[in-house]
């Protein structure tokens, strides 16, 4: 029986031992004087241009939202693969088959109308 | 078992606490990473009540997905008016907490009040290790519940559509104000 | 976890041993890297620094641990602070969860007046019953730590890097994710033990025993091209590097990060090659298993001893872990980097649509072997 606690248990180690480094070799290292150039971000040595407000391009968003609902059908796909045999000796398998057949139709019409709708393109 | 009611306490408490940080933390991008951690949490509970293909879906879908897009959103979209606007020191809090707070007490009362309680137990008691779970989860997905699988796919599809739809908006979310 | 003292204490030393070789393996992997790398080129590589240019390692660790701790003026601290923290977990985390090798059982024996036993350890962190779901998600949570670095940073090439890093790594989970679906079509289960179980002994179809051992990659080929394709991507490995590609965002997410903060994301990413090989070793490669004309498990058992059969199925696994190690090292040298567009382009609109078919083709075969 699967228990959570030696997950929680090596979490901890990690994280222990992650902050372990962090705060020891913080401490560790030489103790030069700081300057104000030494604290700038590093921008290949050119003055840093703040920009204030960068822009990005929405492709990044739209990207994400379209992960989060492909990701959704493929995480339906799970436990459809993982109990199909079991389907099939049940003797309702092509019941399960088509109506997976269905979801998937579904999907690719969905994936085929993002790659027409240049929704997929970067430039 | 005491250990297991302990361990499910300890995992609640620190549920509650993370989502509180999301609540009382005025910037949104260290608000949405408390909310990844109280997801991971849930997750947690599920792994600890066996529905280990549930925690899974949580950590991959909801800690993994959902919460990416949130992340890259708020950093997109450098907040600073709007982290002006909603950190409001003491009062402030206080009106998060009580429009949470109402929200919660209305969840819970529907939860109370609605009577399919009594499967959700029925049908934990049947599930012995994850695999039973996923089984008896695909089972109904892909016999009773079948047709609300096959609109969901095609909601799906029609959320895909009005996200590109919005995204092609002229100038989009970055129009010059 | 354990019932007493005897198998609590074993379990947690386990975890501990798991997650040092994760920690380890970085060294030698460098090594290996700086060494391969030179070999392709034409160079020496490290070579001054004891046998081989082996403990140039060591003369690492020490600099990394010595260095000055730059602290850039920055108003994120705690997140640039956290993020290389967070890179460690998401590797650690789902590489315990790998059956390294056969379960040993321990006899009952007497220690301190007591009788302890009879155990059962597992060569592995830990079992959890629903093994693919859980790496898969908990890997999945591999983006935050490059996205904290980019926002702790504020430096807006860490920005970018960050964003490309995390689109690229959601791009390529989709493949990830559809190319394991034909594996699970045919074993029909999360678990990992049983993965490996079913890939013993020889490959029989129709009745007819093959000369192939019984292992996934003859039954799901074109889902192992895709997921060796979608693990480099996720690693962000060349030829899948914009996150840091140099001459475009200086380093990318890690740019403002020295010494073992950055030593530190480096075993972040080996930990990700590491479960990566370990996968495709357990879903493709039986696992810990010898091919079928070599002595098996029980065998192994019979004529050495438990302890003994499960240390050379655990070199076994090792073994076949080690050489897709080397091939991403080999791969790094090999292939030119890709550009963003095609990057995505390959994700969207040729792997996803392999994937896709590829799951059809193996359910309508397992539908059409079964029925």
């Amino acid at each position: 029986m699967a228990s959570i606690v030696p997950v929680l248990v090596l979490t901890a180690i990690v994280v222990g031992f992650g902050i372990f480094l962090v705060v020891v070799t913080g401490m560790l290292g030489p103790k030069l004087p700081q300057s104000e150039l030494k604290k700038k971000s590093y921008e290949c040595g050119i003055e840093v241009q703040e920009t204030g407000h960068s822009k990005i391009p929405i492709k990044f968003y739209l990207t994400a939202i379209l992960f989060i609902l492909f990701d959704i059908e493929i995480i339906f796909m799970y436990p459809w693969a993982v109990t199909f045999a079991d389907s099939i000796t049940g003797g309702y398998g092509l019941q399960v088959l088509l109506a997976m057949g269905v979801f998937l139709f579904v999907f690719i019409v969905g994936l085929f109308w993002e790659v027409k709708s240049k929704a997929l393109e970067w430039e | 078992m005491a250990g297991d009611s302990i361990l499910f306490y300890a995992l609640s408490f620190l549920i509650i606490y993370f989502a509180l940080g999301v609540l009382m933390n005025p910037n949104p991008i260290k608000a949405a990473f408390n909310l990844v951690l109280a997801m991971v949490g849930v997750a947690g509970v599920f792994f600890h009540l066996q529905s280990g293909f549930l925690g899974g879906v949580q950590l991959a879908v909801y800690a993994g997905a959902v919460m990416v897009l949130f992340v890259m959103v708020l950093m997109i979209f450098d907040l600073k008016k709007e982290r002006d606007a909603f950190s409001q020191g003491f009062l402030g809090n206080i009106g998060k907490l009580l429009a949470a707070g109402i929200v919660v007490s209305l969840v819970i009362n529907n939860v109370i009040l609605s009577s399919d309680l009594q499967l959700a137990t029925s049908n934990a008691a049947k599930a012995e290790s994850g695999r039973d779970t996923t089984k008896i989860l695909a089972d109904l997905i892909f016999t009773e519940y079948v047709f609300a699988f096959e609109v969901l796919g095609i909601l799906l599809l029609l959320v895909a559509i009005g996200a590109v739809s919005i995204s092609r908006i002229k100038g989009g979310t970055h129009a010059d104000s | 976890m354990g019932a007493d003292l005897f198998e609590i204490g074993v379990n947690t030393a386990k975890l501990l041993v798991i997650f040092l070789m994760m920690v380890q393996i970085v060294p030698l992997l460098v090594w290996v890297e700086r060494r391969g790398s030179a070999y392709i080129q034409n160079r020496f590589g490290p070579n001054r620094v004891g046998p081989l240019g082996l403990t140039q390692l060591l003369a690492d660790a020490v600099k990394f641990i010595f260095k000055e701790e730059f602290i850039p003026d920055k108003n994120r601290r705690f997140i640039f602070y956290a993020a290389p923290v967070v890179a460690l977990i998401p590797g650690a985390l789902a590489f315990a969860a790998i059956p390294l090798s056969i379960p040993i059982s321990v006899e009952t024996f007497e220690l301190f007046g007591q009788s302890w036993g009879p155990y059962t350890f597992l060569f592995q962190g830990y079992e959890v019953g629903i093994g693919i779901v859980f790496v898969l998600g908990v890997s999945s949570l591999g983006a935050y730590a490059l996205l904290m670095a980019g926002y702790g940073s504020s430096n807006k090439y860490s920005m970018f890097g960050a964003l490309r890093a995390s689109a690229q790594m959601i791009s390529y989970e989709l493949a990830l994710g559809l190319s394991l679906v034909g594996i699970l079509l045919i074993f029909n289960t999360f678990d990992f033990q049983q993965i490996i179980d079913a890939q013993k002994g020889q490959m029989v179809i129709a009745g007819n025993a093959l000369p192939l051992p019984n292992w996934g990659i003859f039954y799901q080929p074109i889902g192992f091209i895709l997921f060796v394709i979608a693990v480099f991507a996720e690693t962000n490995r060349l030829p899948f590097d914009l996150p840091e590609a140099e001459s475009e965002l200086v380093a990318g997410y890690h740019t403002e990060y020295g010494g073992i903060k950055m030593n530190m994301f480096y075993i972040g990413e080996y930990g990700h090659m590491l479960v990566a090989s370990g996968l495709m070793v357990t879903f493709y490669f039986g696992g810990y298993n010898l091919p079928w004309f070599l002595p098996q498990a029980e065998e192994l058992i019979a004529s050495y001893g438990n302890v003994m059969a499960a240390v050379i199925l655990h070199l076994v696994f090792l073994a076949k872990v080690g050489l897709f190690l080397w091939i991403f090292v080999w791969v790094r040298w090999t292939i030119p980097r890709f550009r963003y567009d095609q990057l995505m382009d390959l994700g969207w609109k040729t792997m996803l649509p392999w994937a896709l078919a590829n799951t059809i083709i193996t359910a309508i075969v397992v539908f059409w072997m079964r029925s």
